[in-house]
């Protein structure tokens, strides 16, 4: 707090947790229950959908496989990074950090070939045939998740700059731990959101 | 238009904009000026001149008069408050004065509530209930005034008297009491158990409304669109035909399948895209018409002089350089011919077909007979609407896209009500109670319980078949048959454009 | 800036600590205690004008037939000849509601009092993330400032309803006021949703996590636990109402077909859109939509039974109970939503579900109820204006929770849904319960806010005008509902059944103008103590919460030394073993301070291991420090 006069000065008791990961949980649960509010818009739609002749099942873009193949492997990353920093592996952090990043932009850049294999298939967001609202869902999820995920991305390069500032080290893991735990919840969503949309087509 | 009837202000007001829109148009047509100055002369009127006398001065000087009290006694209590601190002696014991007003407010409450309960008590709850589950409702609905009653009158009552018995008091100290597990657990229990029963009772009452329809019940549907309400009876074969918005036309008001209706709306629709098309062709023209209209507008000042006119001018010219035209254009093809596709695709389905629809009767009134078990299919055209019976104890939204229905049986003519209620003009009505528009509040249809099936067949007879029949003589009042696909007679408002 | 400058400024800083900008203290604050301030005043003056809509329709419904020229200089084309257009009519019932629900009761009250109260008595320099806090005020300003806005758009505001149901709100043609004023209408709600989110992460991490030493869970005022739980709600549901209104978004601007399914409009023609679903938004906007109701009650709930305890001289009765039930109302909020929709055609089995869960939550209610009137019993009770309203809260709490029973039954609800009876019981049950909560906060922490005291007698002259006319306007409400009057009606005169309720509506909205009237008592007090207002010492109250020990002078940190700890619960009014009537939370008595000298001798963890706890086990070191284990 720049403004803090005299009174912080004063040594208060430490609260238990750091204000800025416990913010950051809570922030996972809020944007869970939203996506939770859209994935069961999808199952309670589903049957009534169908029921009209409204609903097409397709497959999932293979993109998005690929996709899921790299979230895994770059919350693996994210989790050598941040065990890196913990040991106060400097260099080895501040790369795995760099490889989360390109990992998170390839997620990105399979997420926007799967929207293309898509919209190839005519499964625009606003369909060719406008019954078919199945696509609409994908897209709105798909959507949903990749602004996360953009949000984890801008995370991680302010880490991994801070981590180039040698500020990211055993004595300062604040900044390290949010992306850490941000970019694992980005992860495990989208493994849940890419079985979900599988298993529920 | 359907507006039109209800001769809302909203519609007229519509109406009028139209109408303003048309003229302008028209004007412009015949190449403006002296002439759309004449024309903008009818239709706008010229500016109200200032002046003091157009202001209501006996409201606003009430206004300030009322603030100026407010603020003479917020003073007034300001110096109350001066001279208590001066003298260092209460005025008033407001502490009393305070709890004497609850009692007194309590009582005056109480004597309202129970003058209320008397001087409305015959249309509270509309009397007795017109339908056989109506009364099961109402004895439902007794046991729970019963009981809430009595909690409201002990728990007030206790709240104003604690309020009064323990107003504060120097000499004593209040009871350091802040916990009693049996009390707590006594008034968790004894709710529970209460709200159990009338849980239990609520289920049932419940399941028996929504879930018991008798076998013989007759189905009618009920229709509510923006803003009124059709009903459509099975005709001679007992049978209500099929449906489907797609088939809505402006003969064919609730889209039931029959083939003459649907051709004349395909062939519309065909017209119609054939129109678009037309448009779309020329849209390069009817642009560069637009922008010489609007820059003639601007060049020669009208702009300034008629800005109505001039913003509408200025839309279409907007519209047609933007592409904003061309999409709208587009977008209405392809609504005409999906809707065009899906036709056809339901008139190859002959069972959807079935001619069934043929006799039957699309009324503005809704007659049913007494001690008759009905079912009502509600559909919606546009939006929500609910169909709400208070008489009868019935209500339902009527949902686009997703067909409802309730079941009842009126137990009470209207005959019978007017007298039990000593109104000879009483009626019964289907309001429409879920917001739907402007005009909702001017959403309903007359339902009249009578007490014969012979009453009902005479009013039964007057209505007329969707397709008046052509070999048989036609019923009394219906249209003379030949031009086989003719509106029922009793809904001349239905028109499209 | 010179180095002379600078010098003075710099030695200035010396003298006076708390040196602030104007802008930094007023505008761009992140004291808490400002940030407050803010959102009270925002949401008075939102308050000021869900009012006087709500007062427009009224003079509509009363004299149907008249003319009133006021209308007209007011609302211009709206109002032409004095008279009310139908469709501006639906415009201000959309926007009064939403104003009220969200503006006023949402952030107006948990808001300003969250963000009073949090950090003051759980004993915390200032929220967890002051910034976002500060965030929180901002969206929000700009959120009502855009609702208003859509007031004034040339087709109307959003005028379906608060709810704003699609098929309704999401078409153009099917209502003016679907059009931009819509639009505009998402764009507010998208703008508060994520205020009352930064708000509610804050509030929720600060009681978790801020605590002052001793202030263990069960010690925390039941200001608090209601905040808390508020809270949690607001942070649960809202991101679903979020999840509605993207949807509703993309079916008007984009074409989906979320919401929309067989429709034809006049003039149009059939729209393509099969299959979407417009139950679908009722069950996602319910969702939030229940949880909201408590959202608003709860802390008043919470601001009422601190008041009530304080002027009763009693500690609040059933202090876990009254927890317990917060708890208990908290949970069953996220699983009654259907009771909105019994009559939309749902599956009458899942109606009984609803039905069950719905007629549950009484009995917490009834039990906070029963508790605040034992709490009374053998008190001694000062009647100042913040015990009167909390009375009154009790009071409308009770007979608007009552006609809950009903509403909640789904036979009965046949018969009630979405008649006067209903408006009745939420206008009496959250509104003005609410509203009475925030009134009860005003006055018990106005000294607390501006150090200045309130005048009492302005208080009581406010509290019996507004409880009674409060009361002539929503009582006679249930009759005209139990005889099947429509609600969101533009006027009865088409329907001769209606006339018998004439004079009712009349009676009504006279007293919704006196009620209008008692409210410039109010203001003119609020405004004029905040300047001229008897001085008000530390603790005007003598009340027991941690916020009572801070100085006269508010600083930005709120202690200008250490936090004092918390010994003992927060109602420890009228002890027997004392010769005061109150024990001070904060003030030690002599075994509480042995105990101090033995706890001293463990030594707190080292800065370094507070930070290397795993972020996996934030919660586990939350909840230890919910249970007191750490």
């Amino acid at each position: 707090m720049s403004n803090s006069s005299k009174v912080n000065r004063i040594k208060d008791q430490q609260p238990a947790v750091p204000p800025a990961r416990l913010n950051l949980w809570l922030f996972m649960l809020a944007s869970s229950m939203l996506f939770a509010a859209v994935v069961s818009a999808f199952i309670v739609h589903r049957p009534d959908a169908e029921g009209r002749g409204a609903w097409t099942a397709f497959d999932l873009p293979v993109f998005f496989l690929y996709s899921t193949i790299i979230v895994v492997a770059s919350s693996v990353t994210a989790y050598l990074a941040q065990k890196n920093a913990k040991n106060d592996e400097l260099a080895a952090n501040r790369n795995l950090l760099l490889v989360t990043t390109v990992l998170g932009v390839l997620f990105c850049i399979s997420q926007y070939l799967g929207w293309q294999q898509m919209i190839r298939l005519d499964l625009t967001f606003v369909n060719a045939r406008p019954e078919d609202i199945s696509a609409s869902y994908v897209w709105v999820i798909t959507a949903l998740h990749f602004v996360h995920i953009l949000g984890g991305i801008a995370l991680l390069i302010a880490t991994w700059i801070s981590a180039v500032r040698l500020n990211v080290h055993k004595k300062s893991m604040g900044l390290m731990t949010i992306t850490h735990t941000y970019w694992h919840f980005v992860g495990v969503l989208w493994i849940f959101l890419y079985l979900f949309l599988y298993f529920a087509q | 238009m359907l507006n039109l009837c209800l001769k809302t202000p909203f519609s007229t007001k519509l109406e009028m904009k139209m109408d303003t829109l048309r003229k302008s148009l028209a004007s412009m047509a015949l190449f403006f000026t002296p002439i759309l100055a004449m024309a903008a002369d009818e239709v706008i009127a010229p500016p109200k001149e200032f002046s003091l006398a157009n202001y209501d001065w006996i409201s606003i000087l009430s206004v300030l008069l009322a603030l100026l009290i407010i603020l003479v006694v917020a003073r007034a209590f300001d110096i109350g408050a001066l001279t208590e601190k001066i003298t260092g002696k209460s005025v008033v014991k407001w502490n009393d004065v305070n709890a004497w007003v609850g009692v007194i407010v309590l009582v005056a409450g109480l004597i309202g509530v129970w003058y209320e309960l008397k001087y409305h008590s015959i249309y509270l709850m509309l009397g007795n209930s017109a339908s056989a589950h109506g009364s099961t409702y109402d004895s439902m609905f007794y046991w729970t005034f019963g009981f809430t009653f009595f909690v409201f009158i002990v728990t007030e009552v206790l709240l104003f008297y604690f309020m009064f018995r323990y107003r504060y008091s120097a000499d004593r100290k209040a009871h350091y009491y802040f916990h009693n597990n049996k009390l707590e657990v006594i008034w968790t229990i004894v709710p529970t158990i209460v709200l159990t029963f009338l849980v239990l009772r609520g289920f049932t009452t419940w399941s028996k409304i929504t879930t018991e329809i008798p076998k013989e019940s007759q189905e009618v549907e009920v229709f509510a669109y923006q803003f009124g309400w059709k009903a459509r009876y099975a005709g001679d074969d007992n049978n209500l035909g099929n449906s489907n918005f797609t088939l809505i036309s402006g003969t064919n008001p609730l889209g039931v399948a029959e083939d003459n209706a649907v051709d004349e709306l395909v062939k519309e629709l065909e017209a119609e895209v054939v129109k678009i098309k037309g448009l779309q062709a020329s849209i390069n023209d009817s642009v560069a018409v637009w922008k010489k209209n609007h820059d003639y507008m601007v060049s020669t000042g009208l702009s300034r002089t008629y800005p109505e006119e001039y913003k509408t001018v200025k839309t279409k010219y907007t519209d047609g350089i933007s592409g904003a035209y061309e999409r709208t254009l587009e977008k209405d093809l392809k609504r005409k011919m999906t809707n065009l596709s899906r036709i056809v695709e339901y008139k190859k389905d002959r069972t959807f077909f079935d001619g069934s629809a043929k006799d039957d009767k699309i009324t503005t009134e809704i007659v049913l007979v007494k001690n008759k078990p009905y079912v009502f299919k509600f559909r919606a055209r546009d939006v929500i609407h609910s169909a709400y019976m208070p008489d009868f104890r019935v209500q339902m939204n009527c949902v686009p896209g997703m067909p409802t229905q309730f079941a009842f049986t009126p137990t009470m003519t209207t005959e019978e009500t007017r007298k039990a209620r000593n109104n000879a003009e009483y009626d019964y009505y289907l309001y429409c109670n879920k917001i739907c528009g402007g005009a909702h509040y001017n959403m309903k249809i007359k339902v009249t319980v009578v007490d014969s099936e012979a009453e009902y067949n005479t009013w039964m007879a007057s209505q007329a078949p969707f397709v008046a029949p052509v070999a048989v003589p036609a019923p009394a009042g219906a249209a003379p048959s030949g031009d086989s696909a003719t509106v029922a007679p009793v809904t001349p408002t239905v028109a499209m454009k | 800036m010179s180095t002379a400058a600078m010098h003075a400024e710099h030695h200035h800083h010396e003298e006076h600590h708390h040196h602030e900008s104007f802008i930094s203290k007023y505008v761009f604050s992140m004291d808490h205690k400002m940030i407050s301030k803010q959102f009270l005043i925002t949401g008075m003056i939102m308050g000021m004008v869900g009012m006087i809509m709500s007062l427009l329709f009224r003079l509509q419904l009363a004299w149907p037939d008249e003319q009133f020229s006021i209308l007209e200089t007011l609302l211009g084309k709206w109002a032409v000849d004095g008279k009310l257009d139908p469709n501006f009519y639906m415009g201000l019932v959309t926007i009064h509601g939403t104003i009220m629900v969200f503006y006023v009761l949402t952030a107006g009250l948990s808001g300003t009092f969250s963000n009073l109260l949090i950090p003051l008595q759980v004993g915390a320099r200032d929220m967890a993330s002051p910034f976002m806090n500060m965030l929180s005020y901002w969206f929000f300003l700009a959120s009502s400032v855009v609702l208003l806005i859509s007031v004034g758009v040339e087709t109307g505001p959003a005028s379906g309803g608060w709810t704003v149901y699609p098929p309704l709100s999401a078409l153009e043609k099917a209502m003016p006021g679907s059009g931009l004023g819509m639009t505009l209408w998402l764009v507010a709600i998208a703008l508060f949703i994520v205020s009352s989110l930064l708000g509610g992460i804050n509030y929720i991490s600060t009681v978790l996590n801020m605590r002052t030493k001793g202030m263990s869970m069960n010690r925390m005022p039941l200001t608090i636990w209601a905040f808390f739980f508020t809270a949690i709600l607001g942070l649960l549901s809202f991101p679903v109402l979020l999840g509605a209104a993207l949807f509703l978004i993309f079916d008007r601007s984009f074409g989906t077909s979320f919401y929309l399914s067989d429709i034809y409009l006049e003039g149009v023609g059939a729209l393509e859109n099969i299959g979407g679903s417009p139950v679908l938004y009722q069950h996602l906007f319910w969702f939030l939509g229940h949880p909201e109701v408590y959202i608003i009650l709860m802390p008043a709930l919470g601001i009422t039974s601190e008041v009530i305890s304080c002027n009763a001289r009693k500690p609040i009765f059933g202090y876990t109970a009254m927890v317990i039930s917060l708890m208990g109302i908290s949970f069953l909020s996220f699983i009654v939503w259907g009771h909105h929709m019994f009559i939309t055609g749902m599956n009458p089995f899942l109606g009984s579900v609803f039905m069950i869960l719905t007629l549950i939550i009484a009995v917490p209610s009834a039990v906070k109820a029963f508790n605040y009137i034992t709490t009374l019993w053998r008190g001694n009770l000062r009647f100042t204006p913040a015990m009167l309203f909390s009375i009154g809260l009790v009071s409308f709490f009770i007979s608007g929770g009552l006609t809950g029973i009903y509403l909640g039954n789904a036979a009965l609800d046949i018969q009630l849904h979405d008649s006067y009876f209903v408006v009745a019981h939420f206008h009496l049950v959250m509104g003005s319960a609410a509203i009475f909560g925030m009134f009860a906060g005003i006055y018990h922490w106005f000294p607390k806010m501006y150090g200045r005291m309130m005048n009492n007698t302005l208080g009581y002259v406010h509290f019996w005008m507004t409880f009674i006319t409060a009361y002539l306007v929503f009582f006679p409400m249930h009759f005209m509902g139990l005889a099947g009057v429509p609600r969101r009606y533009y006027q009865f005169t088409l329907v001769k059944e209606f006339d018998v309720w004439m004079d009712v509506n009349k009676l009504i909205t006279v007293s919704a103008i006196a009620a209008g009237v008692a409210q410039l008592f109010f203001l003119w007090n609020f405004f004029y103590s905040i300047f001229r207002g008897k001085k008000a010492g530390t603790n005007p109250w003598q009340a027991t919460t941690l916020e009572w020990s801070t100085p006269e002078e508010r600083i930005h940190g709120n202690w200008p030394g250490e936090i004092p700890t918390v010994y003992r619960g927060p109602h420890e009014y009228s002890r027997p073993d004392r010769e005061e009537d109150f024990f001070p939370q904060y003030i030690p008595d002599e075994s509480d301070l042995a105990q101090t000298e033995t706890q001293k001798t463990k030594t707190a963890p080292s800065e370094s291991e507070v930070e290397e706890t795993e972020s996996a086990s934030v919660f586990f070191a939350a909840i230890k420090r919910v249970f007191g284990l750490s």
